[in-house]
């Protein structure tokens, strides 16, 4: 071989391994060191084809360039023993041996394709396995020269070398296509599964926060039940009046239409609980809105009045005109108030009479981020010890005999997911007085 | 009781079809006269179709470019030089190259459904791409930012959603097209590809509930397409313990023209899961020979021995062109092979004293 000829082949040879490096997938790889080595000046036709398992043990291409594309449109080369197997091509991808063809003309094992590659002016061809260690890729690499004998032992050892970095090459980027799927499915996989989980917890927290509500209000049942019946007894009262009038020969209507007025208040009085009840036990979860805090006060405070009152409990309040809105959950904040209003008036149930004093105070904080809207529940009961301090607020953690613990827990993992506080002091006297802040919308 | 028997989906477009495509594509007709041509192909398919008895159907994907690629066809971000699916007979389908983000669709499956039910007076199936063929089209060596999970996470919400508006639209059924499952044991005989298509799926699937599951099936195949396929070379002991891990309630199992179909119904028997309802394949599209309704009778029979009547059904084993410019069936094979079908299933119905 001629030294100009050695050098372009060695060129060649370079700007294949860069493709090695550089292809991003097993089509380009292929393409681009057969469109090479057509460049490179020395071949006319480079092609690559892959043994196929079907009946006709087919040589499909899978890569091409260079003059005569028809060629192998036409051609049909297989890997099988009989006639349309001994070309270079079936016959390395049989043997694992790198073979050539010196004369296209005289060869008889390329009588099949005799014509076409002459029409085409191949003289000469010569193929090589894809072949690297315990590595078959089953395919060939095919070239096809305008001159005959183009092919010599030294040629063949050569491209069977640029052969086995191609296989390798081929194997990394197949190896490539699993393990960047894989990578990418097992990321998704993880991120889904996180998903999951926190779906899963909102899901469960909503649920035990929805069973304390209706525990909350069952022991409340007794003092709503008197709430109502009041404005019944009056309507009943009331109607009675109404049709004892009626009876009359000339009924007093300013009587009537006074008394038919009360009977509307009423029962708005008593929808108006049942309609509060109602929305204080809706199971659904709504996403987070506007959320005026002073309407959250004002929505729990009838609910829990009777029950109060029942006791003896006074109940103060000090409120804020100015709260500024939070985002958040109407609902649940209400269940935050009526949780601590709950343990309070439980806390005073003991204690003497006179003390039995309740103060709800609302005030707003400026701070550096912006005005937080801060509720505190004060009572006069029996506190808690400094050794319970740190735990009020674990789940399963009471004092109350027959209490699951699980109020003040929620009420912190409520406060928790509206970016706000919960905490306790123990008043300087007697009692506590249990705090949470919310931080206004930005 | 009635064995279910469903196709699978496509049909040979009519050579004016394929022809207005051509046209299309070549500058010589415009936009409106191929939707023209879609819309009469779409009709004539689904009379057709009716006509066979076929008591599901489909629109024949008359309007779908090809079945993987419907959904895509025609983005400005894909080039043409993607992953390439050699056929055994040498010809080659080259899948296109994602080039960048953010990735849409451009014409989700429930646009065609919503053609066909123009038309159907029985229900119509609908067919969808799956995410793990969509998977190969991100390119080996990235997108300079558009992260390979940003792309499945995107093909997950298009499939998502896609499915989720057939179901709601009124889909008897949805069927992923899952071929590139047998083909990927051929590109990576460590079926660690294999696994990863399964589980990509399956972050789809379980999006939707159990009852929505029940109108979702997998098809898998080894790929049809003009007188051959992909990767029928590829033993279905490898893939089928990994198929029936996907949690879909249906499958469709290409086994008419496996060489022992036998020795798959066992698979079948070993590895399909309690709930999952296999519909076999009792037609061959690639054989130009239309099978009797007996033959097809006694597959379904010999299926029976193998997979509870109450979990079985009857399918094609392919669509009959799956790829729009596939010429080489005729309408005419594949309504007389949807017809075979039909009456061989009732046929076997019968024989198996379920009537």
């Amino acid at each position: 071989m001629s030294d100009r000829r050695l050098d372009r082949r060695l060129r060649t040879f370079h700007t294949c391994i860069e493709a090695l490096f550089q292809a991003g997938s097993e089509q380009e790889l292929l393409q681009s060191i057969c469109d090479t080595l057509v460049t490179g000046g020395e071949f006319t036709l480079a092609w690559i084809g892959y043994g196929e398992d079907d009946p006709g043990k087919t040589v499909c291409p899978v890569a091409q360039a260079g003059h005569g594309r028809d060629f192998l449109e036409d051609a049909t080369f297989s890997w099988g023993g009989e006639a349309r197997g001994q070309a270079p091509a079936g016959t390395a991808i049989r043997t694992g041996k790198a073979c050539w063809v010196d004369d296209i003309r005289t060869d008889p094992s390329f009588s099949p394709w005799r014509t076409a590659a002459l029409a085409h002016g191949y003289a000469s061809c010569m193929a090589v396995p894809f072949i690297a260690g315990a590595f078959d890729l089953h395919g060939t690499l095919n070239l096809y020269s305008v001159e005959r004998h183009a092919f010599d032992q030294s040629t063949l050892e050569h491209f069977a070398g640029l052969a086995t970095c191609v296989t390798r090459a081929v194997m990394a980027l197949r190896g490539h296509l699993a393990d960047d799927l894989t990578s990418g499915v097992s990321a998704l996989r993880a991120s889904e599964e996180r998903k999951r989980a926190q779906e899963a917890l909102q899901q469960a927290h909503a649920e035990l926060a929805h069973v304390t509500r209706v525990m909350t209000l069952g022991e409340l049942a007794a003092s709503i039940a008197h709430e109502i019946n009041q404005p019944l007894a009056a309507i009943i009262a009331d109607a009675n009046a109404c049709l004892h009038w009626l009876d009359a020969d000339r009924p007093p209507l300013d009587a009537v239409r006074e008394t038919l007025t009360a009977i509307a208040n009423d029962s708005n009085r008593a929808a108006e609980v049942i309609t509060r009840i109602r929305a204080f036990l809706s199971r659904s979860s709504v996403p987070y809105g506007p959320c005026d805090p002073a309407e959250v006060i004002r929505g729990v405070l009838p609910l829990v009045h009777p029950e109060l009152r029942r006791h003896g409990i006074i109940l103060e309040t000090s409120l804020a005109s100015d709260l500024p809105p939070v985002m958040g959950d109407r609902v649940q904040l209400q269940q935050v108030l009526l949780n601590l209003l709950m343990n309070a008036a439980e806390a005073m149930r003991e204690v003497l009479p006179e003390r039995r004093r309740l103060v709800v105070r609302s005030t707003v904080e400026h701070r550096d981020d912006g005005p937080w809207a801060v509720v505190a529940v004060e009572d006069a009961g029996v506190g808690f010890g400094q050794d319970a301090g740190p735990r009020l607020f674990d789940a399963f953690y009471t004092t109350k005999p027959g209490g699951l613990g699980m109020g003040l827990s929620i009420s912190r993992s409520i406060v928790d997911a509206h970016a706000g506080r919960l905490w306790a002091t123990a008043n300087p006297g007697h009692g506590a007085t249990f705090h949470f802040a919310l931080p206004g919308m930005r | 009781m009635t064995l279910p028997t469903e196709p699978i989906g496509s049909i040979p477009r009519p050579p004016a079809l394929i022809e207005g495509l051509r046209g299309f594509e070549g500058g010589r007709i415009s936009q409106r006269e191929l939707h023209t041509l879609y819309m009469s192909a779409v009709q004539d398919t689904i009379e057709r179709f009716e006509a066979t008895g076929s008591p599901v159907i489909t629109d024949g994907e008359q309007a779908k470019h090809s079945f993987a690629t419907y959904a895509i066809h025609g983005l400005e971000t894909l080039a043409p030089d993607g992953v390439p699916i050699a056929f055994a007979d040498g010809h080659i389908r080259v899948l296109p190259r994602l080039t960048a983000g953010p990735f849409r669709y451009k014409t989700p499956a429930d646009v065609y459904l919503d053609l066909a039910r123009q038309y159907a007076h029985v229900p119509v199936k609908q067919a969808v791409s799956s995410a793990s063929a969509l998977s190969l089209l991100y390119p080996q060596g990235g997108i300079r930012g558009y992260s390979r999970e940003q792309y499945l996470q995107a093909v997950m919400a298009e499939l998502e959603g896609e499915i989720r508006r057939c179901l709601h639209k009124g889909a008897h059924v949805v069927q992923m097209d899952f071929t590139e499952a047998r083909l990927s044991i051929r590109l990576d005989p460590t079926r660690r590809l294999l696994e990863s298509f399964v589980d990509l799926n399956n972050l789809v699937l379980e999006r939707f509930s159990a009852d929505e599951r029940k109108r979702i099936g997998v098809h898998t195949c080894p790929g049809a397409d003009r007188h051959s396929t992909h990767s029928a070379e590829v033993d279905y002991a490898e893939l089928l313990p990994s198929l029936f891990e996907l949690r879909a309630t249906n499958f469709y199992v290409q086994l008419a023209s496996e060489p022992d179909r036998e020795r798959v119904l066992k698979l079948i028997r070993t590895h399909a899961k309690d709930g999952q309802r296999i519909f076999v394949g009792v037609i061959d599209p690639l054989d130009p020979r239309v099978e009797t309704p007996e033959e097809v009778s006694e597959r379904v029979f010999q299926a029976a021995q193998y997979i509870p009547v109450d979990r079985l059904g009857t399918t094609d084993d392919c669509g009959f062109a799956p790829f729009s410019d596939d010429t080489s069936r005729t309408r005419d094979t594949a309504f007389a092979k949807i017809r075979a079908r039909v009456a061989g299933t009732a046929l076997a119905t019968t024989r198996l004293g379920l009537d």
